[in-house]
């Protein structure tokens, strides 16, 4: 019964989009309510979904478009479980929200703008065929730049989210002609498909990657990876994750946590039997992950603004579900399941981070963690909370993110000792080690020791407390609780298709494992658990004042060198903005602009100014005298007389 | 029973005095009424031939072009009172405000 109005859980939040564009302006509140019921309603349906097609079928429902193109909806268990996280998380952020956002003139604007952004992502994630996932991706793009800029009055707001849409679109091109090139490829097999099946369908794309030549699936394997890259902020493209910071935290925590870095891994994950296809995008998807995941977390050691560590440490976790999808080319389909396992429990954690942060703003009205301090003595709850969101993303031992990293570092030692490639391990391990210190750094610098300023010491209200426990609940105890069935639901995604992975592998050439690889000795078992406690504690002996035994001041100066490229963020502001953004583009478009000016539209002035010349020496014939005008037309008819008469006599 | 042609006689000559009025006049008022001239000798073109043969799609014809050249003299004659009221003359020479 749920299953035939799927399309609502897109179609609530657009509806509420549109009451609250419109109305929203006349009631309490913004008409903030609308968005929530609407991403509730979402949720239900999701979850009336989830019970009746749990664990063997699929929902499919598609409809001719044209040419050769559909629109439709598939919900399998890969698509199943984002959608009830996508909901879900939103529902809290949304409702957090109305608390966050009281009092702001463009509260209607915000809660319009928010829900059109969760239904992008729920309808990214529902498309069955690769062009819809495509439109939705850039409404997607286009949210995120509204709701970052939704301070536009701020100058760095504005920056932030023309520089969010300008690095995301590099991707999103790469996307297109990863879209234009496969459909290339696949229209010409020049398939026979069946009534109701279409080209760019992912049924279709599944059962027919091992017939496209190898190359050309590289090629298409590694745009569509840039569109990640561009949409889940890996290296190089991760410069507007931290930038995005500028819009409101609620903003933050839907983009780091549920509606838009997600989508990247989540379209690696969706295409993952292509990518499988292709080994060398494999290796690179790996080996970018696994980067990104220590270069990130590097990053947030020495920030200081309480929001750009978060987005750092969500670079960084984004890293790690590509590191594992990348594995996928030892374990197979089993690493989808352990990179969206890790971002289902990351989107709780960081949700939930983002919140508490948020809550700490909103009192001590700054991002900059130097003026907090001792916050922890008047804001319990946010504290609590916000401790147990540290814990999950340290991956201190039985919470979420302890299980999910692990899983990750235990798929990414399998990769190496099959492969003998152990680099992506060794990033990996460092990075969860960071993870843990820069986490509870954070934390201490905040919530422990003197007050640093002068702020209002209150708690945050209930409406944004409440999101606040029903995440920490999540993120310490949905690990626990769901992570054998979730492996095993998720791996099946695939079979529901006929994929034949071993066909596959046949043309990636990877190895087949031979049996299951549950011979990692005891130390890879025990070493995420290590680094993890061990980040707190050293965490605990540099920043918690009862126990401070270490200095910072003993280890690093000010003119330290590492500690200077790490506070710059390895001089990526200069790179990327100073020297590429406005010297080599700038440079190529004060040249575009001459040849623009001097050639294009000199030619084109040219000719209009000729065109203009000739109609005004022809303007004479007009004497304005209706006389003559009058005499024109008698002799044209005398003319015409004589000349019909003279036509009609030679003829007879 | 009065022959055809000297209607098509009375109506060409209706036509050349308008036709001669148009071109050579160049009081607004005078040229519409030359204008109207015109549409008459065509009237009585139609209303003749139809009344010579058994067939009244002719006289109805007329009577729309009546009606037509009613509404053409009312129109006609607002346009001229506006001009008077803007430039005080309808010699329509003087009036040259868009012209090259």
């Amino acid at each position: 019964m749920y299953s035939d109005y799927a399309y609502l859980i897109v179609g609530l939040p657009v509806l509420a989009f549109v009451l609250t564009i419109f109305l929203g302006w006349h009631l309490p509140k913004g008409g903030g309510f609308f968005t929530v019921l609407a991403t509730f309603g979402g949720f239900i349906l999701s979850y009336g979904i989830f019970k009746e097609i749990y664990p063997n079928e699929i929902l499919h429902q598609s409809m001719h478009w044209f040419a050769n193109f559909n629109v439709g909806i598939l919900i399998d268990p890969l698509a199943l479980v984002m959608l009830l996280m996508v909901t879900f998380v939103c529902t809290l952020i949304h409702t957090y929200a109305l608390g966050y956002m009281d009092g702001d003139h463009g509260m209607a604007r915000y809660f319009a703008e928010a829900g059109l952004f969760t239904a992008s992502m729920l309808g990214l994630i529902f498309s069955d065929n690769i062009l819809q996932l495509f439109i939705f991706w850039e409404l997607v793009g286009l949210c995120s730049y509204l709701l970052i800029g939704f301070w536009y009055r701020k100058p760095s707001a504005a920056a932030a989210a023309k520089k969010a849409f300008l690095v995301t679109r590099v991707g999103d091109v790469m996307f297109l002609a990863a879209i234009v090139l496969l459909y290339n490829n696949l229209a010409s097999l020049n398939l026979t498909l069946p009534p109701g099946e279409y080209l760019l369908q992912f049924k279709v794309i599944y059962q027919n990657v091992a017939a496209i030549p190898p190359d050309q699936l590289t090629y298409i394997a590694l745009l569509f990876f840039g569109g990640a890259v561009g949409k889940s902020g890996q290296f190089p493209l991760h410069v507007w994750l931290p930038d995005a910071m500028e819009g409101p935290t609620t903003v933050s925590a839907m983009i780091h946590a549920a509606t838009m870095v997600t989508a990247g891994v989540y379209l690696v994950a969706r295409l993952f039997p292509l990518f499988y296809a292709a080994p060398s995008a494999l290796l690179i998807v790996a080996y970018v992950g696994g980067f990104t995941a220590l270069f990130a977390a590097t990053m947030g050691l020495t920030a200081f603004d309480i929001k750009r560590v978060l987005a750092f440490s969500t670079v960084s976790q984004l890293g790690y579900m590509m590191l594992a999808l990348g594995a996928g080319a030892v374990v197979g389909a089993a690493s989808v399941g352990v990179s969206i396992f890790h971002l289902i429990g990351h989107s709780f954690l960081k949700a939930l981070l983002f919140l508490c942060a948020g809550s700490v703003i909103h009192a001590v009205n700054t991002n900059d963690m130097r003026e907090m301090g001792g916050v922890g003595k008047y804001m319990k709850y946010t504290a609590m909370t916000m401790a147990a969101g540290g814990l999950a993303l340290a991956g201190f031992p039985l919470t979420t993110g302890f299980f999910s990293k692990d899983e990750i570092l235990v798929v990414a030692w399998e990769y190496g000792s099959a492969t003998t490639d152990f680099i992506p391990y060794i990033l990996g391990i460092l990075g969860a080690l960071l993870t843990a210190f820069y986490t509870f750094r954070l934390w201490f610098v905040t919530f422990t020791g003197e007050p640093r300023s002068d702020y209002h010491k209150h708690e945050s209200p209930w409406i944004m407390l409440g999101p606040l426990m029903v995440l920490a609940f999540f993120a310490l105890f949905f690990g626990l609780g769901a992570q054998e069935p979730f492996y095993h639901y998720l791996e099946s995604n695939f079979e529901h298709y006929d994929v034949n992975f071993e066909a596959l592998a046949a043309v990636g050439q990877h190895h087949i494992e031979e049996g299951e690889a549950a011979h990692e000795p005891f130390i890879i078992k025990i070493l995420p658990i290590i680094v993890g406690v061990g980040g707190i504690l050293l965490a605990i002996l540099f920043y918690y004042p009862r126990f401070r035994k270490l200095d910072t001041r003993k280890f690093t100066t000010e003119n330290d060198p590492i500690r200077r490229i790490l506070l710059k963020g390895y001089y990526q502001h200069e790179i990327y903005t100073a020297w590429f953004a406005e010297t080599v583009v700038y440079g190529i478009a004060l040249l575009s602009n001459m040849v623009d000016i001097k050639i294009v539209d000199a030619t084109l002035n040219k000719i209009s100014e000729t065109t203009v010349a000739f109609g005004g020496s022809l303007r004479k014939a007009q004497t304005g005298i209706i006389q003559n005008y009058i005499l024109a037309i008698i002799f044209g008819v005398v003319v015409l007389v004589v000349l019909i008469k003279l036509w009609l006599e030679v003829s007879i | 029973m009065i022959p055809l042609e000297l209607y098509i006689l009375l109506a060409s000559v209706m036509f050349a005095i308008g036709l001669y009025g148009l071109a050579t006049q160049r009081n607004g008022i005078k040229l519409m009424m030359c204008t109207e001239i015109l549409l008459n000798s065509a009237n009585i073109n139609l209303v003749a031939f139809s009344a010579y043969q058994p067939n009244v799609n002719g006289q109805v014809f007329a009577l729309f072009s009546i009606a037509l050249a009613a509404a053409e003299a009312g129109i006609g004659l607002a346009i001229l009172i506006t001009l008077y009221r803007l430039y005080g003359t309808i010699d329509l020479d003087n009036i040259n405000a868009m012209r090259w």
